[in-house]
Formats: structure tokens, sequence, C-alpha cells
């Protein structure tokens, strides 16, 4: 129903990508995440999205500034590349953010048919999940990637579903 | 949620406020006690013991005011951390062992501000020390609702201000503690499937009279069963083998002939009422789930796709009817004839019967593994249907785009894939169908080879059993074996009705909007709307609109402005009570939106809205939606007031024109006045107008300009406004921005401010430029 408003300089007609050695990320002595772009400006508490979480999530982060604004400095290709100090602060900024967990393993299913009450091992431990309306919250990525949505929001990833043992396969049967 | 009852009567003209009027919340009777800078309420009451002690080690002598389970550690991993307020030190705690490890100790007056930080799957609560935000503890998302009021509670702690009441919804099964479905009652676990198949036949109950006289016609066609291998003995022992008593001959073949007719007789009228018995019950099911369908909630709608709601109604309430019609009586039926034939062989040699019954545990034994393998692959059909649904459904609805973008091919491509899919799975569906019931079928024949054996030897040995008694057995056998091959097939009838029984249920067990709670209207709508501190969010984590206020008085014109996204359509769909708020409340005349007859409210609200839609049928029809029993002369009347008349009767069937399938064969600008002439007719308290920016000419522009200005006359007017003449003509507008609002006021106010309105305006011009210019 919204209608957008066209809206012209809001946003440059062209990606800007960000070379690894023009960018530093790093705390300020009283805490605060800090990244500068050489020569150019400097970011206060900075935000790092995946612009492909699921399909490239260690390609393609999104140098953002602060909420609420919060508009894209760059992107960055490879941020594997940068120096060991930024690089470690962006990966803890990826793992504070970036909370769905990968399915490793179904320990156990109760299978009530409109709902399963399952025990899954995940790359974050072992969770007691219900699923609801399975079929309903079930999404399917191709080359037997599934993701499935349980009953209070939380999503799991099975990046390959014939990389699960072959009982996690048959108890995941019963509910697919 | 806050319910705040009661209140001051809304002040006229009300300005949005943040939180100010966030009403004098009702305070449980429990938090009196310790009332002081704001009581907070425990938000899980068990805390444990080490936890306190740590808090109390920490904030000696202080109250425990606050207590909240976090469900992930501080390392992203599942785990246990506990957010504690403590007297006036903000704690979060992580068990290890009798010592807890304190991760976060703020002081409470440190704080200025509590947020929430949406992350992928979790959220974030942070505190604003200093201007800078810190993380104090994250949680997954089965947590934020929560999360949610407990940021509430220590905001308004952190900023002196009364404390919102937080009661913890339940969302569990009282009796299981299974998690529920957000638009479900039903606990599954306590739910079994016995219960499913009684549930289903309490459909049948209606309709017991017919039950009976079936039942009694399948013992009636049970007993003339057995009857010609009873003939067919005499006839060999006392006809054919003594080669004597000829004249019996042409009796018992007489008799042979009597009972076939019979049963078959039997038979027949037994098929021809469980048919309708079954066909009757499936329609009442249908009914019952459309009518269901028509009352839930949007919420409902944007989580279940289409495509799987349509298979419900037709496939699975088909299988259901199968099952009724044909499945049930049929196994009904073969039961009652395995018990009779069992009786029969018993009578004729009981020790000979124990025999072939010998294969029959391997038969259900078997029956079992294959029910269990055939309801999966079933399953798997079953969805393979709905996504290829959802796919021709997809593509069918757009097949402009589809042209447009020239991608019939891929589109081919992506069918084919959908119906690859569904080969697949109907093929191992049916392929382990066919795989084991002839395995099956090998088996229980194993038992005539028992019969001809033994019965033989028994013969051989003149022990009691006639050559005419042998085949009378041999003949009764195989109708013994028929009913329990028939009576494993009971695994598919089964499977296959109770799957589509319970997803059936499931749709009738989602939670329908209560249309008809408290004490509905006592008046009619005038129209004074209030927004009180409304919080909303399409998931429950993700609030669209944050703390929204504003008062719009009767038969004025509010106009909802901000660029897309901002949630001026969501405040609409809060007003239509498509969706109930999260937080805060809606009142109507003062009286909240929760508590009023909702069909009685929508039907004083009207809507035009963007995209205009219409049904299959009669530009009549259309215009008198909302009003089916309306004379011609009212359609006139209202066609003549939205500038439609003209266009209409010039049409060769004039208001008798079909539109076509969503009224494609009219024109947008048609189209537009029709929805302004089904408002004007429908006469709303309330109008919701969603202006379009389609283009159409000046002169349509023109009469549709014309005809909303009639229709908002003296009407409370909600308007998505996008045109500077209806910006101009409201009489308060509210700029929205990120879900708040941002700005309030005359048009002539805003414009004279160096805001988000003004910015707006300027962008507007230049756009109107553009397109001047480019024509």
């Amino acid at each position: 129903m919204d209608n957008e408003q066209p809206t012209s300089p809001a946003e440059p007609a062209q990606l800007r990508y960000l070379k690894p050695r023009q960018v530093r990320v790093f705390r300020t002595p009283n805490g605060q995440l800090r990244a500068t772009i050489e020569g150019e400006r400097s970011v206060i508490a900075p935000r790092f999205l995946r612009a492909l979480p699921l399909t490239d999530p260690d390609r393609y982060i999104s140098l953002r500034e602060a909420e609420p604004q919060g508009k894209e400095v760059g992107l960055l290709r490879h941020w594997q590349r940068l120096d060991r100090e930024s690089r470690e602060l962006v990966q803890a900024e990826l793992d504070r953010r970036y909370l769905y967990p990968v399915l490793k393993r179904i320990v156990s299913l109760e299978n009530l048919f409109t709902a399963a009450v399952c025990v899954f091992e995940t790359d974050r431990g072992v969770r007691k999940v219900t699923l609801r309306d399975v079929r309903d919250n079930v999404v399917y990525l191709g080359e037997g990637r599934i993701l499935i949505t349980d009953a209070e929001g939380n999503r799991y990833d099975i990046r390959r579903l014939d990389g699960l043992d072959a009982r996690s396969r048959t108890l995941l049967g019963q509910i697919l | 949620m806050g319910n705040y009852v009661g209140g001051a009567a809304p002040a006229a003209g009300a300005l949005p406020q943040h939180g100010s009027r966030a009403a004098a919340p009702r305070r449980a009777a429990a938090g009196r006690r310790h009332r002081r800078r704001g009581d907070c309420l425990l938000v899980n009451v068990e805390v444990p013991e080490e936890i306190r002690q740590a808090a109390a080690a920490l904030a000696p002598e202080a109250e425990l005011r606050l207590a909240a389970a976090s469900d992930l550690g501080a390392d992203g991993r599942y785990g246990e951390r506990w957010l504690v307020l403590a007297g006036e030190r903000l704690l979060v705690l992580a068990p290890a062992g009798t010592q807890p490890r304190v991760l976060v100790d703020l002081p409470l007056k440190e704080i200025s501000e509590v947020q929430v930080e949406n992350l992928v799957g979790g959220a974030m609560l942070q505190a604003v020390v200093d201007g800078r935000k810190l993380d104090v503890i994250s949680y997954s998302n089965a947590l934020a609702k929560r999360f949610g009021r407990v940021r509430g509670q220590l905001d308004a702690v952190a900023k002196g201000k009364p404390i919102p009441e937080a009661a913890e919804q339940p969302d569990r099964c009282p009796v299981c503690g299974l998690v529920l479905g957000e638009n479900t009652r039903a606990c599954p676990r306590c739910m079994r499937k016995g219960a499913v198949l009684r549930r289903l036949l309490q459909y049948a109950r209606p309709y017991r009279a017919r039950l009976v006289l079936v039942t009694l016609l399948m013992l009636g066609a049970a007993l003339f069963g057995v009857a010609p291998p009873y003939l067919t003995k005499i006839l060999v022992d006392e006809v054919l083998i003594p080669r004597a008593n000829g004249y019996l001959l042409g009796w018992l073949v007489a008799g042979l002939a009597v009972t076939n007719v019979l049963s078959t007789l039997l038979a027949v009228w037994r098929s021809r009422v469980a048919a309708w018995v079954g066909g009757r019950v499936s329609f009442d099911i249908r009914a019952a789930l459309y009518e269901h369908l028509q009352w839930l909630s949007m919420r409902y709608y944007d989580r279940h796709p289409t495509g799987t709601m349509i298979s419900r109604l037709s496939q699975d309430s088909g299988g259901v009817q199968n099952f009724m019609a044909d499945g049930l009586p049929w196994i009904a039926s073969n039961l009652i004839s395995l018990v009779v034939v069992t009786g029969a062989l018993l009578w004729l040699n009981w020790q000979l019967t124990l025999l072939v019954l010998i294969p029959a545990p391997v038969v259900s034994v078997m029956g079992l593994a294959l029910w269990r393998r055939m309801r999966q692959a079933f399953f798997r059909n079953w969805r393979s249907w709905g996504r290829f649904h959802t796919v021709v459904h997809d593509t069918l609805s757009r097949t402009k785009i589809i042209k447009a973008f020239s991608q019939e091919r891929a589109e081919i491509e992506r069918f084919k894939l959908r119906n690859a899919d569904l080969f697949g799975t109907s093929v191992f569906a049916e392929q382990t169908w066919a795989t084991f019931m002839p395995l099956i079928g090998l088996i229980t024949s194993a038992g005539s080879l028992l019969v001809w054996y033994f019965g033989g030897r028994i013969i051989l040995g003149n022990e009691g059993l006639s050559v005419g008694g042998l085949m009378a057995f041999l003949g009764l056998l195989g109708m013994l074996y028929g009913p329990i091959n028939v009576l494993t097939q009971t695994a598919q009838w089964v499977t296959r009705a109770l799957t589509a029984a319970e997803r059936i249920f499931e749709v009738l067990d989602a939670e329908a909007l209560e249309y008809n709670l408290g004490q509905g209207l006592t008046k009619s709508v005038v129209g004074e709307i209030e927004f009180r501190n409304v919080v909303f969010g399409y998931e429950k984590h993700q609030p669209v609109l944050k703390d929204i206020s504003f008062t719009v008085e009767r038969g004025q014109m509010l106009g909802l402005v901000g660029k897309s996204g901002v949630g001026k359509s969501t405040i609409i769909n809060l007003l239509c009570r498509f969706y109930d708020v999260d937080e805060g409340e809606i009142l109507v005349d003062g009286v909240s939106l929760r508590e009023l007859d909702l069909a009685a409210y929508r039907s004083r609200l009207g809507a035009v809205l963007q995209d205009p839609l219409l049904f299959s049928g009669t530009v009549a029809e259309n215009i008198a939606y909302g009003k089916r029993d309306a004379s011609p002369e009212e359609i006139m009347a209202a066609a003549k007031v939205a500038n439609a008349h003209e266009f209409i009767v010039n049409k060769p069937d004039g208001y008798d024109e079909q539109v076509g399938e969503r009224g494609d064969r009219l024109s947008a600008g048609e189209k537009q006045r029709i929805c302004i002439a089904r408002a004007i007719l429908h006469d709303p308290a309330i109008l919701i107008l969603d202006e379009a920016t389609a283009n159409v000419d000046l002169e349509t522009e023109n009469a549709i300009q014309e005809a909303i200005g009639r229709l908002i006359a003296g009407r409370t007017t909600f308007a998505i406004a996008h045109r500077l003449s209806t910006l101009r003509n409201a009489h308060h507008l509210l700029v929205m921005e990120d879900g708040k609002i941002a700005e309030y006021g005359t048009h002539e106010e805003l414009s004279a401010q160096q805001g988000v309105y003004s910015r707006l305006l300027d962008i507007h011009h230049k756009t109107s430029l553009v397109k001047a210019v480019d024509g």
C-alpha cells in the first residue's frame, strides 16, 4: 500500500567497494568501536552487516554508519584481508549480530503431527525446540539447504541435508 | 501487554507525545508494598538461589526489583544469564557453580535510556550511558516479547517514570508445557490421533440413524455372503459325490442365485447410503473450514501461503470425503465379514481354521510397517502439491510481468522443477505401495496351500472333514483373506484421511479474531479516533510502530505522510483491526477497539485503496458490495456522486457490465471511481483513503479528485496522502519516520518548519517538475 515517494539524491547510484588497506577498525580508549577510511573519514560505532548472510556469509560485508540513519559507507569484499586487530573486531561484530544456529544433529524428535518437539544439536549447543506448522515454516534454498523456523521465531540452518547423519535425516523425514 | 484501563477522557486534539500520556497504569495490588521511584514486577519469578545471593552480595540491603533470564550465554552459545535489577544496580550474572560471574554491573543512575537492538536471530538489550550504547544482555527471538517488556520497565525506571505493567502472556500448553502456535490453542501433544479420528467421527453424529442402517445392511450382506460356500458343501457332499438326491440340485443352484442377488442388492443399498453420509460429512467440514477461514486474522494469512490453504479446502477435504464415503464403510464391512467368516470357518473345522490364521499376525506386522512408510510418503506428496500450487498460482497471476521480462522459459523451467518434484514424490508413494501390497498378498496366499495340504490329509485320514467341507472351507478362506488384505489397506485410508483431517483441524483450531467481545456498539460510531501509546510489529519482536499517540476528531481529516515503510499503512491496518496492537490501545469514541463489536465497527469503516480491488461480477454488484440490499436508485446516486455514472451508462451493458476478473476490463480511473462509489454507498463514519498515484489523464484525475472531495466531506478520514491538494486540505498532518511521529501539525505549520515535511515537499516539487518536463 505504501507508495515510494521518489527521493532523488538519497542514494548514490553506484556501490562503493572499500579496499582492505583503506579500512582500519579499532576501539577508542573508552571502548567505543570505530572505523576509519584512510584519508577520508572516521565512522563512530560502525555496524557490519552481511549482504548475503545465507549464500555468501564470508564476503560482502557492508560497513555502515550507526543507527538510526545508518547509511552504507562501503562494501568490503574480502574483509579477511584487514589487519589483524580490525579483522578480529569485525569477526566479533559479526558473531554478535548473527545469532542463527546451524543444525548439526537431531538428538530426538517427538512427532505430534501438527507439531514436533525436537532436541537439536547446533553449533551453539543443544536446545529443545518446538516446531509448529512445520511445513509452512520450512524454506528450501536448494542443494539440500533448509531453514526451519520454530514456534518461537528462532531459525535453524541445515547447511546440507545429506551432511546430516542417517538418523537425523530419518527423524527429519518424519516431519518434512 | 500493558492494559491501560479507564484513564482520563481523551483530550481533544491532543498532540502526539512520547510516553507522557502513558496514563496511570493499573498497578497490581502486590506491587503496592514497596512503591518508590518505580517498583518493577519480577519478570520470571523463580530466581535461582545463587543468583539471588550474588545480587545480594553486590548490592547489600537492596531489594531485587527485576529479574529475567536470557537463553544465550555471553559467547553466543545457548546458556543462561540473568539480568537483575538489585536496588540501584543493573547486573548481568552468569551462573557458574556457587559463585556466579558478574558480566555487567551498571549503576542505575548512569543509565539515561534502555534500548533494544535487533540482531539477526535475536536481540541485544542496550543501556545508554554518557550517550554511548552499552551491550547489556542478548537473547534469542524466543524471548523477544519478554525482554521487550523488560526494556519498557527498565527504561521507565531509568527515566523515573511510572512503570508499565508487565504480565507474561501464557503461550504454552497449561498441561504439558508445549509451546503453542500463535494462532492456535490446541495442544497437539494433549490431542492425539485417536482424538482426531473421534473428532472426525463427530461430524457423522447428526447422521447416526443412517449409520445404524448402514451397519445392519453390512451385517446382512456378510451373512448372505457365507451362504454360498455352505450351499456348495451340501451340493458336493449330498449330491455330487454320492451321485444322488438329484432333486436337490435345482433347489441348491436356485438358492445360490437368490443369495447372490440378495447380497448384491444389500451391498448396493449400503453403498448408496454410505456415500450420502460421507459426502454430507465432508460438505459440513468444508463449510466449517471455509467459514472459519473467513474469520481468521490477517496475521494468520501472512503466515500461511494461499496455496496450502487452497489445498486444504480442496485436496484435504476431498481426502476426508473419500475416507468417510468409501474408506470407513469399506473397512467396517470388511471387519464384519471377517468376524462372520471366521465364525463360519471355526464351525466347519476349528483346527484347520487356527492353522490358516497363522499368517495373520505376519500380515498385521507388515501392515504396520507399511503404515509408517506410507504416511511419510504421502506427506511428501502432499507437500509437493502445495508447492506446485504455489508456483502455478504465482505465475498465472503474474503473466504480464513474466511476459514483460520475457521469462516464459525460466518459468517453464521452474514449473518443470516443481512438476518433477511432484512426479518424484507421487511415484515414491505409489511405488512404496505397489511393492508392499503384493508382498502381503503373497504371504496371505500361503494360507490356501496349508488348507490343501492339511485339509487333504484330514480327508485322506477320514477324520471328520468331507470333500464338500474342504471346498466350502477354501471358498470361505478366499473370503477371509479378502478382508484381511483390505484391512491392511486401512493403513492407507486412515493415514490419508487422518493427515488430511489433522491439517483441516489445524486451521479450524487457529484462533479466529474475537468479533463480539464486550458490550458491542451501544451507539453508532461517530468517528473520534485516538491512538494511545500504540506499539505494533508484524513480527512481534520487530516493532513497526513505536509508541504512537495522536487523536483525530470527528469529521476531520488526518493526512499520513512519510517515506514508504515508515508505518503509514500499518496505522491503517490497525485502524481496520486487521491486526491487534501489541501495546497501548486504539480508542474509537473513547471505547477501546478491542471492546467493540468488530463486525459492527467495520461496517462503519470505508476504504478507497490505491489498488482498487474489485470482485468479478457486474459494476452494480461491485458498487453494492458493502450494502447488498441497495436499490438501483441508491447505486446510481452513489455512482453519480463518484463521477462514475456517466461512463458506466456509456458501457454496452451499463450497470450490468461485467468487470472481469479483478476488474481487469475497466481502466484504472474507472476502477477508482467505482471504489469511491462503493465507499459512498457504504456511507462510513470513518474513511480510509490511500491515494493512488496511478497515471491517469488530467481530466480523469480531476473527476477522481472531485469525487474524493465529496466522499470525505463530514467523515473522519485517514488519508495516505501523496497529492499536494490532499495535504493542504487535511486538518492535520502526521509525518512519520521510522515508526515514530516525527512531526504533527497543519500543512502551513509544517511547511514553515525546516523539518522532515518541508524536505518531503521539496522532493515532491522537484519530481512534479520532472514529471511536467517529461510530460
